[in-house]
């Protein structure tokens, strides 16, 4: 008997016993000897293997359901991606803004050849809304996550008139109190134009300490202002 | 004849206890008995607080009410006391007034608000805090204590306050001190006009600051003072004979800057306005 004879019989031997021909074939064969150990022993490992230890029904249909749920996400993008008109794609500027933006912060590179942008391009324009919503996001985050490189200055705030801050004071003074709203806004303009004085002439002499205390006073008195309005301990 | 004359004795009573029933006004008298250095809030939306000292250990409040569109909360907590006017549905600035007249021990720390006012408080040596934003407040004989008072335009005045921790805010109302001193005199306002007269004494720190008001201080001739009157677009005018000061932490503009010392110079006078007037008067 031939080692390919042998080994053709093979699986019914392992699973039958053997004959005495293939026996002693197996006595004198080294290789197949060598492969029906090998096999013997997967089979004991395997008959080791108990039930349990078998993922329950259970995790298989919760895998079921996961890989339709996505499949039905992936048709529904398709779909989505085909019903676009040529006219809401965005405008070759648009592109190029994306383009230049998605470099500068290194998230694509320049192409090395321009056969690779035709692939790239093709993909975005399958379904340009989510990529773009994406980058719109992580651009958004990375420019918010990073410590601002320039100072803006903003023009100085003008606070004689009563701003939105006391425009809610006055509301809640004249739901509160009415006669003495008219107390209040008169009393928030002497306030506003005091800060703006004050604010004016430390701008002037940053290191002048009088107008230091100007200042500080206004604001004291713009404080006692909102304090005594918005005393909730009042009837 | 006699008979005439008890009719019209009782035709009096009857008028005023038809008046009073007519115009709602109710009395209330609450009393507590309090231990040394005890807090008394008084909390009215609209109407007149006055605080008096009372020889015992009492506190005694007395509210007159003047309809049923307001009531009297009250509270006492070990040594605190809290009285609260508390305006009920339809309570206008008319209907909802309550005038308190309170007696408290003389060490007692009291805490008045009322945005009408007026606010007074006198001879004690608690601490006592004024708030209010129209009320005229009015705070006189005080010693040994903190004296905190802020209004929106309600003029305050204070009279003979001893080694006081004075510390005063208010926007528009006009302010009076007639001698008030302490190791810390600090008053602050907008437009309010700010008029002192007193000693400077108790080598404290006097500082009144004014955005547009002006400034007025009189001292005697024996004040120990060091002064720094400042009025940035305002003029600077002094009658008190000061020695002048050669250095200066700002520009030394006779016509709106002052330096100058008088005595030893134990207090430090810190008079400084925006643009209002500074006048320093001898007394």
């Amino acid at each position: 008997m031939t080692c390919a004879e042998f080994q053709r019989v093979l699986p019914d031997g392992i699973e039958e016993g053997w004959t005495t021909q293939q026996e002693s074939h197996l006595g004198t064969c080294s290789a197949c000897s060598s492969l029906v150990e090998d096999l013997d022993t997967i089979s004991t490992g395997a008959r080791l293997l108990r039930a349990s230890d078998e993922p329950s029904p259970r995790v298989w249909n919760s895998i079921a359901a996961a890989m339709q749920q996505e499949q039905s996400e992936l048709e529904l993008i398709a779909s989505e991606a085909h019903a676009l008109q040529a006219i809401d794609e965005p405008s070759p500027r648009i592109w190029n803004s994306l383009e230049i933006a998605l470099k500068q912060e290194g998230l694509i590179r320049r192409p090395q050849r321009e056969q690779a942008v035709v692939p790239f391009m093709q993909r975005w324009r399958m379904a340009w809304m989510i990529p773009v919503a994406a980058v719109l996001l992580v651009l958004a985050g990375l420019r918010l996550s990073k410590p601002s490189q320039t100072v803006i200055e903003l023009p100085p705030v003008q606070v004689v008139q009563p701003n939105a801050d006391d425009q809610q004071v006055l509301e809640a003074v004249a739901k509160r109190t009415p006669a003495m709203r008219a107390t209040y806004e008169s009393n928030l303009k002497n306030v506003n134009a005091y800060i703006r004085d004050a604010e004016q002439s430390v701008k002037n002499d940053p290191n002048d300490e009088q107008a230091e205390q100007y200042l500080m006073d206004a604001y004291e008195q713009k404080a006692m202002v909102y304090e005594m309005a918005l005393d909730r301990s009042l009837p | 004849m006699q008979s005439n004359q008890r009719f019209a004795k009782v035709a009096v009573l009857v008028l005023l206890a038809t008046a009073t029933l007519a115009s709602g006004e109710t009395r209330k008298e609450f009393r507590f008995t309090v231990g040394s250095h005890s807090s008394i809030s008084i909390i009215n939306q609209y109407g007149p607080i006055s605080v008096k000292p009372s020889t015992g250990n009492e506190v005694v409040v007395i509210a007159i009410l003047q309809s049923d569109k307001v009531e009297v909360d009250q509270s006492k907590n070990g040594n605190r006391i809290d009285v609260v006017s508390h305006l009920l549905p339809g309570a206008t600035a008319d209907n909802g007034r309550v005038d308190y007249e309170v007696t408290v021990p003389a060490d007692a720390n009291v805490t008045l608000h009322s945005t009408t006012g007026p606010l007074h408080a006198e001879r004690l040596h608690g601490d006592v805090v004024a708030e209010g934003a129209a009320a005229t407040v009015d705070v006189r004989d005080i010693s040994n204590s903190h004296v905190h008072v802020n209004t929106l335009n309600g003029p305050i005045t204070l009279t003979n306050i001893t080694d006081g921790h004075v510390e005063i805010t208010s926007v528009s109302g006009n302010v009076v001190l007639n001698h008030v001193d302490g190791p810390l005199v600090r008053v602050n306002s907008s437009s309010g006009t700010i008029n002192y007269d007193g000693d400077f004494a108790f080598g404290g720190e006097y500082t009144l600051t004014s955005h547009t008001g002006d400034i007025e201080a009189t001292a005697p001739t024996y004040a120990s003072i060091d002064v720094t009157a400042r009025s940035v677009k305002g003029q600077v005018d002094n009658e008190f004979p000061l020695h002048p000061k050669t250095h200066s932490s700002f520009p030394m503009d006779t016509v709106r800057n002052l330096v100058g010392t008088a005595g030893k110079a134990a207090s430090s006078v810190k008079l400084l306005s925006f643009s209002g007037k500074i006048h320093l008067k001898k007394r």
